[in-house]
């Protein structure tokens, strides 16, 4: 069937061809007027016609009227019913829940006619097969999500064969996730009939509807969260709302329902503890409440400092350390405490203590007493024996084994110069140094030299100047050499070399590490064997123009030393940051090794565990190539907050851990009216039909699922051709030979 | 500042590498007097790396100039490494503003005792990027009384910081308690109260002294005082000296001494002035 629109085709469109008409006319009318002294009537007659006919020949190739029309195939097609089993449609009113009124009508369905030819679905939080006889005998809703616009979306996809002909959806419209408009579906050609549970419904109903609190709070910092409560039926009464961590009340506020029964509060938190914390919110149930569960509602905040905070210690003045702690002391993010040695007791200051602006190395308030609160403890060219640190050395040690990041920076004081074999720091660093005792002379290498990058380890993140690994190679290659180096015998434990010497080896004759990375418990240690990588920076700029290599690699270090998550080798995530009882839960991870290689083809276990450890759900699976693996959970059925872990098969410590909790009602149920207008909205887009009342929704035969196809379009332009064009210039030619026969000009 | 141990002393002088361990009260007491013996006739040799890592008070030379106080890098070098725990090079290089190897090491001292033909374009780039890239030039005027090196050098700075005026340093400045604590700049002469600098993210990093620090600091191989201190004296001498310190000190370690941990001790010593 085409139906057709007229257009035309001449520039400026219908104003222009109607000026178009009326010059022609005009000069049809002109030339007729003429032609009233013609004696001759017949000779009259022919010249009037011929005048007319090519007027209006040319007036039609000016005009170019067009036909366009979509071509549409109409057949009738197959019939889905999509049943919504979400946990709003528990939600009983007047001693009938939603779902109990869906199989009222579901039953009468299956008893009339047309049953038979249903394809039955249910859906929320996923479209899965049913049977349209089982629906119809009760069901129990428990998907933690209604998605009516994805799970009709779902079924239109997979309707490859272009079958379809309408769907049926049977629900409360309370839909908890968008997926697709109506308007996009309604592209599908495809009716969706609507038959709306619980339109009528009175809920009296005190929830709170909407949370927002920052993914991220500061420690000993207030945070706030924002909280919407909506009170159904209530009356306007104020709603008390309590925050609690774990089952201490936090603080209480009140808040009150303006007209339409919302009211919005914030309440201040201010977290004492770093890491992951589980808040829950609270308001009291009424005797009447219609849907108890989303009185509660929980969030998850990890709790962080809000400045990295930094220790920065230098043996002496020199242009490494001067570059370091300008960068340090730039970066508003970095908490930096540094202390340079800036005279040692060889050094003839020629003046009295009071005229010095030196004070004491406070070694007991900052190795004892604060140690813990560094993320990162830097050694610069730093030599500890002269200032009776051996003492401090076994904190340090155990300070990264509990989590901190340390790194040891060359120079004449560092490692072997320093003294550092043999020592607690040793067992932390992830190389080998000559033994206590060697002579200078075999403790360092002099000479410049341009270090080799490891290629086993090109993807690790300190050597990422640039993302393009060509670039990358080529930016390491234009930095300035460096100026002698620390003499390293080996790589120590889990140690790897990122930058090697040219030219001198280690012990066992590989190439002799400059930077190294190694981890220690839970703690990471960086060793850099030289003290000249600020001619990264103003060296290379003066070479290059461009001096920026230097901030990046130590930027890029410190965020690696500190578990940056963005710079973590292994993440994994779930889909959503909250849940309700019982919900799937599908995990992504993402497993590469200490090398930031994919652990490809490795056997690991996603599982889902609580806060004592205990796993709650777990699924063995094998990584991809890309260093990708996934799994959906059963998610836990009790409120709180729990992890999703990936950990090796044969290994108890996790690659990768990420947190989520548990609600009562979640989402799903923090606003549980039913929405009929949206269902509408939906049908009456697509072209299907509305019901808001069960009992008066047609039997499933009745329903349209005549199916709409558009066959393309078809255009009419009979004047764009060259023989019109032909017949006008003939016409022309026709008219002016018979005028100048018969004497005329 | 913490007492340290003797054998820390003993490796300062004698400049080799020994990891810390126990002594002996005797051999400390031997090694302690020898040092201290040594320690008065010289600083002793650098431990380093490499060259590079030793601080260079490396002499701009530029046309239509000549060194007015060519012992000056040296000995201020020389007291640096004998005043501080910096490692200094004694025989201080030298260098043109264009020349590439201005940025093997960070600090220029440019000096001059009369005006000078405009620079070259290259200079001029070269002395910007110097400093835009984290170099530290210390601007020394060795005829504070004539106007003539004053106004070559301002027109200069600013071709090469049209953006960025010279302006006083304050009184409170980092340069003034970066090790020494000082109260106002003197050099040869006594001059001006105050230092004029180039501030460049969040930093001094152009310094300019019309004192004459050089004349101060200048002394021959036998170890006389090329010129003579007026006002004050050989007293000024060391004060002069002690602004050189501080304004190495303060190229290597910036803003340290305005950590907070350092101000409660040095307004204590200040009498409650930071």
């Amino acid at each position: 069937m085409v139906a057709l629109r007229f257009g035309v085709g001449v520039p400026g469109g219908t104003a222009v061809a109607v000026l178009l008409l009326v010059a022609f006319v005009g000069v049809v009318w002109l030339s007729l007027r003429e032609l009233r002294f013609e004696p001759n009537r017949r000779r009259s007659l022919v010249l009037g016609a011929l005048r007319i006919a090519t007027a209006a020949a040319a007036l039609l190739l000016a005009v170019q009227p067009t036909w366009t029309g979509d071509r549409i195939q109409r057949a009738e097609g197959d019939l889905a019913l999509l049943v919504d089993r979400s946990r709003s449609m528990s939600i009983a009113a007047e001693g009938t829940t939603r779902a109990g009124r869906a199989a009222r009508l579901l039953g009468r369905w299956r008893d009339g006619s047309g049953a038979d030819a249903v394809g039955t679905h249910a859906f929320g939080t996923s479209v899965r097969p049913a049977s349209l006889a089982e629906l119809a005998e009760g069901f129990d809703a428990a998907d933690d999500e209604t998605r009516i616009g994805a799970a009709v979306g779902e079924l239109l996809r997979a309707d490859v064969q272009g079958d379809l002909g309408a769907v049926v959806v049977l629900s409360d419209g309370a839909e908890s996730a968008r997926g697709p408009s109506a308007e996009e579906l309604a592209r599908h050609g495809v009716k969706v009939h609507a038959v709306a549970i619980g339109a009528d419904e009175e809920l009296c109903d005190d929830a709170i509807a909407e949370v927002q609190a920052d993914a991220v709070a500061f420690v000993r910092q207030q945070a706030r969260v924002r909280v919407v409560v909506r009170s159904l039926g209530g009356g306007g009464r104020p709603i008390p709302v309590s925050l609690r961590l774990g089952e201490q009340l936090v603080r209480e506020v009140v808040a009150e329902p303006d007209e339409h029964g919302e009211a919005a509060v914030e309440i201040p938190f201010v977290p004492d503890d770093l890491g992951r914390a589980v808040y829950r919110l609270s308001i009291p149930v009424a005797p009447e409440d219609a849907v108890p569960e989303n009185n509660d509602r929980a969030f998850l905040v990890r709790v962080t400092r809000d400045k990295l905070r930094v220790l920065l210690v230098a043996g002496r003045p020199s242009w490494d350390e001067r570059f370091l702690r300008a960068f340090l002391k730039r970066d508003p993010a970095i908490d930096l405490i540094s202390f340079f040695i800036l005279r040692t007791a060889a050094d003839l200051t020629m003046a009295s203590p009071d005229e010095l602006a030196l004070i004491p190395f406070p070694t007991d308030e900052l190795f004892s007493e604060h140690l813990g609160s560094f993320d990162l403890v830097l050694f610069q060219n730093f030599e500890y024996g002269p200032y009776q640190m051996g003492g401090y050395l076994p904190r340090i040690r155990d300070y990264v084994r509990r989590g901190g990041g340390f790194a040891m920076i060359g120079g004449d004081l560092g490692f072997a110069s320093g003294g550092y074999a043999e020592t607690p720091l040793a067992q932390i660093l992830p190389v080998e140094m000559p033994p206590t005792g060697t002579p200078e002379t075999r403790a360092v290498v002099p000479g410049s030299f341009t270090p080799r990058l490891a290629s086993e380890m090109a993807r690790h993140p300190l050597l990422e100047l640039l993302p393009d690994p060509a670039a990358n190679a080529q930016a390491w290659a234009s930095l300035a050499p460096l100026e002698g180096a620390n003499v390293i015998t080996g790589l120590r434990g889990d140690g790897r070399a990122l930058l090697s010497h040219p030219t001198e080896r280690a012990t066992d004759g590989s190439p002799m590490p400059v930077l190294a990375v190694g981890t220690e418990g839970r703690g990471r240690a960086l060793a850099l064997a030289t003290d000249t990588s600020w001619r990264w920076g103003i060296t290379t700029g003066g070479r290059t123009g461009d001096p920026s290599a230097y901030e990046r690699f130590w930027d890029r270090a410190l965020r690696w030393l500190t578990r940056d998550p963005s710079l973590e080798p292994a993440r994994i995530t779930t889909d959503r940051e909250r849940y309700g009882p019982g919900a799937r839960v599908r995990v992504e991870a993402l497993l590469r090794d200490e090398r930031y290689e994919p652990l490809a083809d490795r056997a690991v276990r996603i599982a889902l565990v609580d806060d004592t450890g205990q796993e709650i759900a777990s699924s063995d699976v094998r990584v991809d190539g890309q260093g990708g693996a996934h799994a959906v959970l059963d998610g836990p059925g009790h409120p709180g907050g729990y992890r999703a872990v990936a950990r090796a098969l044969d290994a108890d410590e996790p690659l990768a851990e990420e947190g989520f909790v548990v609600e009562a009602g979640g989402d799903e149920l923090a606003d549980p009216r039913p929405r009929p207008e949206l269902l509408r909205r939906l049908a009456e887009a697509t072209g299907g039909t509305f019901h808001d009342d069960p009992d008066e929704a047609p039997a499933l035969a009745d329903f349209d699922s005549t199916r709409t196809r558009s066959l393309g379009t078809t255009r009419i332009a009979p004047f764009a051709s060259w023989w019109a064009f032909l017949i006008v210039v003939a016409l022309f030619a026709a008219e002016w030979m018979v005028r100048r026969t018969w004497g005329r000009r | 500042m913490r007492l340290l141990p003797f054998a820390a002393m003993r490796r300062k002088i004698s400049k080799r590498a020994a990891p810390y361990k126990e002594r002996t009260v005797a051999a400390t007491a031997v090694t302690l007097a020898a040092g201290l013996a040594l320690a008065a006739a010289a600083p002793g040799a650098a431990r380093a790396l490499g060259e590079t890592t030793l601080l260079d008070v490396r002499r701009v030379v530029y046309d239509g100039a000549h060194a007015p106080r060519p012992t000056a890098p040296r000995r201020i070098a020389w007291e640096v490494r004998k005043r501080t725990s910096i490692e200094t090079r004694l025989r201080p290089g030298e260098a043109r503003l264009d020349d590439p190897s201005i940025f093997e090491s960070p600090l220029l001292y440019w000096t001059g005792d009369r005006g000078f033909p405009p620079l070259s374009d290259a200079e001029v780039a070269g002395l910007r990027r110097f400093v835009e890239f984290g170099g530290f030039v210390l601007i020394d005027d060795a005829s504070p009384d004539g106007a003539g090196f004053d106004e070559s050098v301002r027109r200069e700075l600013g071709r090469a910081f049209p953006a960025a005026a010279l302006t006083r340093l304050a009184p409170t400045h980092t340069v003034f308690r970066s090790f020494y604590l000082l109260d106002r700049p003197v050099g040869r002469v006594l001059g001006p109260d105050h230092l004029l600098g180039i501030e460049r993210g969040g930093r001094a990093a152009v310094v300019y002294s019309r004192h004459d620090l050089g004349g101060a600091w200048a002394r021959d191989n036998l170890g006389t005082w090329e010129h003579t201190v007026t006002p004050g004296g050989e007293s000024q001498r060391e004060s002069a000296i002690r602004l050189g310190v501080n304004l190495v000190m303060y190229a290597l370690c910036l803003d340290y001494k305005d950590d907070q941990v350092h101000a409660p001790f040095i307004m204590r010593r200040r009498g409650g002035i930071p």
